[in-house]
């Protein structure tokens, strides 16, 4: 029986990307914030806070590989452009959809691959970790309705941009602000100057920490009540916008 | 009943920026099994007819139907039965093998028939000894095998080569003009475009002529070459004796033919070359005047591009 186009694609995205420096990206460097800022920030807690910090932070750095697979996703899109593969594989037997679809459910299996391994790095870093089966599903469906947002997010940006280098330094700014104003370190805090206070609102990354660490945590928290709904309606959003746009370039119209 | 053309196309007009028509006023038929030269300098508006044939683009205007099925509505139906080979670059980020395994995937054929499809195509277009290189760290010519190769993983109905030969050396590039003539033999239709009218010549059962989104001439080499050459060329240059009486008697006979002398060689320009080599052999035998050197030249399809576009441009 024959794949479905989608799966195909979706084969030839995870072959062509796991390549040690996609491994890097996607892996590592999220790897190393729980490492280093798990032990360096908790060393600063007093009465052994590393562990508790730790605790702390999995859930956030495991929603950050939903923009770790994003910025992934956009970077094939991107590739494919550059390399000539977005016209040779759009003159082969997919839909400019199926194409799009592949890139995203790719993020998305690269957003939740990339949980799964923070949650065992964690684990083996914290010697143990309390999560019942209800607070991973939480946390894994959140992170998967991020990655599919952050995916579409970098696809929206990578159709837009002319040029690589654009696009690089758009990524990089777009981790940076959406990974420190947001709840994958730290909590949420009224003290914070006002400015900084919105984008933390704003952040979609947010939303998605706080409902995975209310997952972990055995209870969501009231926020989660608007923040994964407006999460849903965000993303549905990004995904209509990504789409028109690659609709409307000129690579192909069917 | 004739049988219906594969590639149909009717008045296609495109234009990138709503001024200037990369493609103007086309019109064409493609029947099956034939290989089709698209045949024009750059920008002349191969690759744009190209991209409209195989979905990429939507025309602006005009009707086009491949393998009987409108792109507009059909696409994803017609890109299964073909296959591109593009003129730009595309390479997966990977070694050559895995290039192939990959679009093998893509394309569904059965992995039994994947290893062996590989095998026999990286045997026959010499890349062995790359195989498990990257495709980008390959030479220019080496790329551009990997890139034909690739696409004759899958079966297919239409085969659209956007000028292949680009950076093949003389040897590859002869045995992939080969390759093609024999699917074609088998029932592959192949589109064409190339500005080698060397290649055009040797490949090609029919060829359209375009520039500037136009086509200038369409019909098989020889009908075109006939048509646009109009007469052969006579080459002969005399042993000695009396060289200009001659000359005189054969511009007295031949009348109707240009003759241009330049000492003791003349060139013939006729439309009756038979006639011209017989009138040439019994003046010699007449006068005693031995041929040194005699030589009857075909026309090219370089004179056939030449001459229409110059006087598409005269016009």
């Amino acid at each position: 029986m024959e794949m479905p186009g989608i799966v195909k694609l979706m084969y030839r995205n995870v072959v062509v990307n796991v390549d040690p420096g996609s491994l890097v990206i996607l892996i590592g460097l999220p790897a190393m914030y729980l490492v280093f800022f798990g032990f360096g920030f908790g060393a600063m807690i007093p009465g052994g806070g590393a562990k508790a910090y730790l605790t702390f932070l999995t859930p956030g750095i495991m929603s950050f590989q939903s923009v770790m697979a994003g910025t992934v996703g956009g970077s094939m899109l991107w590739a494919d452009r550059r390399w000539g593969m977005l016209a040779q594989v759009l003159v082969g037997p997919f839909s400019r959809l199926q194409y799009l679809l592949g890139i995203m459910f790719t993020s998305l299996l690269f957003g939740l691959a990339g949980a799964f391994v923070m949650l065992v790095g964690a684990f083996a870093v914290i010697g143990s970790l309390q999560v019942t089966m209800w607070g991973a599903l939480t946390a894994f469906g959140v992170i998967a309705v991020g990655s599919i947002f952050f995916g579409s997010l970098m696809l929206l940006i990578s159709g837009l941009v002319k040029s690589n280098n654009a696009y690089n330094s758009i990524q990089i700014l777009v981790i940076f602000v959406v990974n420190f104003a947001s709840t994958v370190f730290y909590s949420f805090s009224n003290t914070l100057p006002l400015p900084i206070q919105v984008l933390f609102q704003i952040n979609p990354l947010t939303y998605i920490a706080n409902a995975a660490r209310g997952g972990f945590a055995g209870s969501l928290p009231v926020v989660s009540s608007w923040q994964i709904p407006l999460l849903v309606v965000e993303t549905v959003a990004v995904l209509v916008m990504a789409t028109r746009v690659y609709v409307q370039s000129e690579i192909s119209f069917v | 009943m004739p049988e219906q053309p594969v590639i149909e196309v009717e008045h296609l007009r495109h234009t990138y920026d709503g001024k200037y028509f990369a493609l103007n006023d086309v019109s064409l038929g493609v029947r099956k099994g034939e290989v089709f030269g698209v045949l024009g300098k750059n920008g002349a508006g191969k690759t744009t007819l190209i991209k409209a044939l195989t979905t990429l683009i939507r025309p602006t205007s005009g009707n086009l139907r491949v393998l009987g099925l409108d792109p507009l509505h059909d696409g994803k139906e017609i890109r299964r039965r073909i296959g591109v080979v593009q003129q730009g670059e595309s390479f997966d980020f990977t070694t050559v093998e895995g290039n192939f395994n990959i679009y093998g995937v893509l394309w569904g054929v059965p992995s039994k028939l994947r290893r062996q499809r590989k095998e026999e195509l990286i045997k026959a277009f010499g890349l062995g000894d790359v195989r498990k290189q990257r495709a980008f760290d390959l030479s220019g010519g080496q790329k551009r095998r990997v890139q034909v190769a690739r696409e004759l993983m899958h079966d297919m109905d239409v085969l659209f080569l956007d000028e292949p030969t680009t950076g093949l050396d003389v040897i590859m590039r002869r045995e992939l003009l080969d390759s093609v003539r024999e699917r074609a033999r088998n029932g592959l239709t192949v589109v064409f475009t190339t500005h080698n009218l060397e290649e055009a010549d040797y490949v090609c059962d029919r060829v359209a002529v375009v520039d500037e989104g136009k086509i200038l001439a369409m019909d098989t080499v020889e009908n075109l070459k006939r048509l646009y050459g109009g007469k052969k060329t006579i080459e002969v240059t005399l042993a000695g004796g009396d060289v200009s009486a001659f000359f005189d008697r054969l511009r007295t006979q031949l009348d109707g033919s240009e003759v241009q002398v330049e000492g003791n060689s003349a060139v013939i320009l006729t439309e009756d070359p038979k006639g011209a080599l017989q009138m040439i052999m019994e003046l010699s035998q007449a006068t005693g005047v031995q041929m040194d050197w005699l030589n009857i030249r075909k026309n090219t399809l370089e004179d056939v591009f030449i001459r229409s576009v110059t006087k598409a441009e005269g016009e």
